[in-house]
């Protein structure tokens, strides 16, 4: 037993001592349940609102109480208004502005309570959603918010709704007729004041009853399931609808980018195999400088990750059917941009530790993270708002949002400048980063 | 052909080098002997420009190499303490690359790539994965890739490490044969046996200090050891010792004495003569010549081995 005791003491002092996989051991799953806890847990404390454009042209009172919930609910984030170029003049978005910008990606969805939202009486109430189901969970998670906000709001308008179903079929005489008769059978029956029972079915009365209901925030699903027929939901995809792998479309880029990481670390850190083995010295010892095996190794590893990218997006092309000759200019220049951003990243894994196991342990846990954060895994709408925001320090994230925009949207060259420009800006700081730590470093 | 003057290396607060100074002709085979951490590597790297020097200057071919790195590299082929190659690569891959990185190309690098691996034995085994090699192999390797650009100059730090006694000699007698052709070598070791073989002259090198420059025999009458006597401990030895005592110093290990004759018996016939007249066994009596050993533990106190 204490030959076993001293064995397992050698082995934990031996794990103790190889950092990298203590980091990967605690760190790495402990971070990675903060941010799936964090994306599980619900409620509006853990996850960010979604944000969606709203459109109130209608002026009926039910419409601004509806919006008045909205503007409360857990999961959604109402964005109504946009400011000028000025940044002077704050302007109401219309149902056209904001379908352009939820065609351009800014946002996910619109919701639109038209001019005809109460007033249209062939059916009772209508909204008009306008979604670009880029992330299908995200779509489908707005929709199911909004018509549940809705339906638990409305029950209470169900004998308004009804009246004024049987006013658009009958006409005002009948209608009063059909109320009196009604009246007259409830007061006999339970031998209450006609007046009351009248005046009760007016429907201004019920207008105001609705209203006032509304804020003492109790529903009933059995009414919600009759008046369901009475609320009209009006779902308009405007983007994506001829793409014939939506799923794949979305996702190829978030796993493509994550996989290139892990291709493109794993040669940048072979600088410390190359100085292990002795080669690297040898090469010195020959005419090269250092900045030419830095740059060849920059070279190597970049065209390793256009290759790499390159094939994932035939594969999806030929097994899925995903279109990657539409926009295949700019899915080219994503490519590159995605590259060079992830080689700089290797370089700077490579300048920063002071061996392969180090380095090894370290990418992994930072890749990971950034696949997290970036959208590799899942929509980073999921994820508190701060950390979304961290987000958007991440080649993951922009890389991703940048095939999105050329492969769900068909997005032109200006339209990813942003993508582009973030992933280059990503690459030269971290280039020039690492060059500085190369001439400070051990690896030469 | 190579000259360096007044070279110093630290490493933080660590003298690795301190005022190196040495003047190697062309053709010599030189020896660097010093034991592990005395800077004889940090030297090299400073030859072959891996490592920057903190002042001082080398001097090749008439040129400073800090100013003319480049030029000086393709006259210098260096050996590495390290198996430098491409493990899983082919030999003649590897070659191939080296090679062309010295700007050999074509037919003349084809016919470059066999010669040194003629040269190394290794012609046959010219496709085969480095990984497959014996360890032996692969130093013979390592030392090829060093002579595709035929320099005039070859450093060797430390060729023959880990290497069975039969590779060793194998890449002893390349470097010979390479130093007869024209080469000049510069070896460095912390074998005394080797460098007692291949060297025409030695400087002796601790804490990153020549301590002492000349061939061998010039090295030990410098520093004026001699040649001891080597006594077997045993029953018929042991009843002796006290007499012993005034024949010089005594030193008492495992398995035997040594005894340092004192200045009365510069000749150590003189010496057998006294002994035989105590009547002490001489059968049990060897002479032990004074080595590089001696002169190393003579000019820094310990041994190569500490």
């Amino acid at each position: 037993m204490k030959t076993i005791l001293i064995l397992i003491y050698k082995d934990i002092l031996r794990f103790l001592k190889d950092k990298p996989s203590v980091i990967l051991t605690f760190v790495v799953p402990a971070v990675l349940i903060m941010i799936f806890g964090n994306i599980f847990s619900g409620g509006s404390s853990s996850r960010g609102k979604i944000p969606i454009l709203f459109v109130n042209d209608s002026d009926s009172p039910i419409a601004e109480m509806i919006e008045t919930k909205l503007d409360s609910s857990e999961n959604l984030r109402l964005v109504k208004s946009y400011f000028d170029e000025d940044q002077q003049k704050e302007i109401t978005y219309d149902e056209k502005y904001a379908k352009e910008i939820v065609v351009k990606g800014n946002y996910s969805a619109a919701l639109i309570l038209p001019y005809d939202f109460f007033t249209d009486t062939s059916t009772a109430i209508k909204f008009r959603i306008l979604y670009d189901p880029k992330n299908e969970i995200e779509t489908s998670l707005i929709q199911g918010s909004l018509q549940q906000m809705v339906m638990s709001q409305l029950p209470r308008a169900f004998p308004l709704l009804l009246q004024r179903k049987l006013i658009a079929e009958l006409d005002t005489v009948e209608i009063n007729k059909f109320r009196k008769g009604l009246a007259e059978a409830v007061s006999t029956t339970f031998d209450v004041n006609i007046d009351s029972v009248l005046s009760s079915m007016d429907p201004k009365r019920l207008e105001q009853n609705f209203l006032s209901d509304a804020k003492s925030d109790d529903s009933s699903s059995e009414e919600g399931n009759i008046i369901k027929g009475l609320i009209k939901f009006e779902n308009e995809q405007v983007v994506g609808e001829e793409i014939k792998s939506p799923g794949v479309t979305r996702t190829v880029g978030g796993w493509a980018v994550m996989f290139l990481l892990f291709s493109i670390v794993g040669a940048s850190i072979s600088l410390f195999e190359e100085k292990q083995e002795g080669s690297l010295k040898r090469l010195l010892c020959s005419p090269v400088s250092r900045t030419q095996i830095l740059w060849s190794k920059y070279i190597y590893t970049m065209l390793l990750g256009f290759f790499q990218l390159s094939v994932m997006f035939l594969f999806a092309w030929f097994v899925f059917d995903v279109d990657i000759f539409t926009n295949l200019g700019n899915l080219i220049i994503m490519i590159i941009f995605a590259s060079a951003a992830a080689v700089s990243f290797g370089m700077i894994i490579t300048a920063h530790t002071k061996s392969i196991n180090q380095a090894n342990g370290i990418a992994t846990l930072i890749i990971l993270i950034m696949s997290a954060l970036g959208g590799s895994w899942f929509p980073i709408i999921f994820l508190p708002e701060w950390m979304q925001f961290i987000a958007k320090f991440t080649i993951t994230y922009w890389s991703v949002e940048g095939f999105l925009q050329v492969l769900w949207r068909n997005a032109s060259f200006t339209e990813i400048l942003y993508h582009i420009g973030a992933l280059g800006l990503m690459a030269v700081l971290a280039n020039w980063y690492a060059i500085i730590k190369f001439k400070r470093g051990n690896i030469f | 052909m190579l000259k360096i003057e007044n070279l110093k290396k630290n490493y933080g607060n660590l003298e690795a080098l301190k005022n190196i100074n040495l003047d190697i002709e062309e053709g010599e085979f030189f020896g660097l002997l010093g034991p592990n951490g005395a800077g004889k590597t940090t030297l090299m790297n400073i030859i072959i420009g891996f490592l920057n020097s903190d002042s001082g200057k080398i001097i090749f071919n008439d040129k400073i190499i800090s100013n003319h790195v480049n030029s000086s590299k393709k006259d210098i082929g260096y050996v590495p303490q390290e198996i430098s190659l491409y493990q899983e690569l082919s030999a003649e891959q590897n070659l191939k690359i080296f090679g062309k990185l010295f700007d050999l190309s074509g037919n003349f690098l084809k016919q470059k790539i066999d010669e040194v691996l003629d040269l190394v034995e290794l012609k046959e085994r010219k496709k085969d994965s480095v990984k497959d090699f014996s360890g032996g192999m692969k130093r013979r390797l390592n030392i090829a890739a060093s002579l595709l650009h035929n320099p005039k100059l070859i450093l060797c730090d430390e060729p023959t490490v880990g290497v069975d006694p039969q590779s060793r000699n194998a890449i002893f007698d390349l470097l010979l044969q390479l130093n007869s052709e024209g080469k000049t070598v510069i070896y460095t070791t912390h074998y005394m046996e080797e460098a007692e073989r291949l060297c025409d002259r030695l400087a002796v090198i601790d804490h990153g200090e020549i301590r002492a420059i000349g061939n061998l025999t010039s090295l030990i009458n410098l520093i004026d050891v001699k040649d001891k006597l080597r006594i077997i401990k045993n029953s018929d030895t042991e009843k002796f010792i006290s007499d012993l005592k005034s024949f010089g110093e005594i030193y008492e290990n495992e398995n035997h004495y040594e005894v340092i004759p004192n200045k009365d018996y510069s000749k150590l016939s003189k010496l057998f003569t006294d002994l035989e007249k105590i009547g002490f066994p001489e059968e049990f009596v060897a002479i032990k010549k004074a080595s590089l050993e001696d002169v190393f533990l003579n000019l820094t106190g310990r041994s190569l081995r500490d």
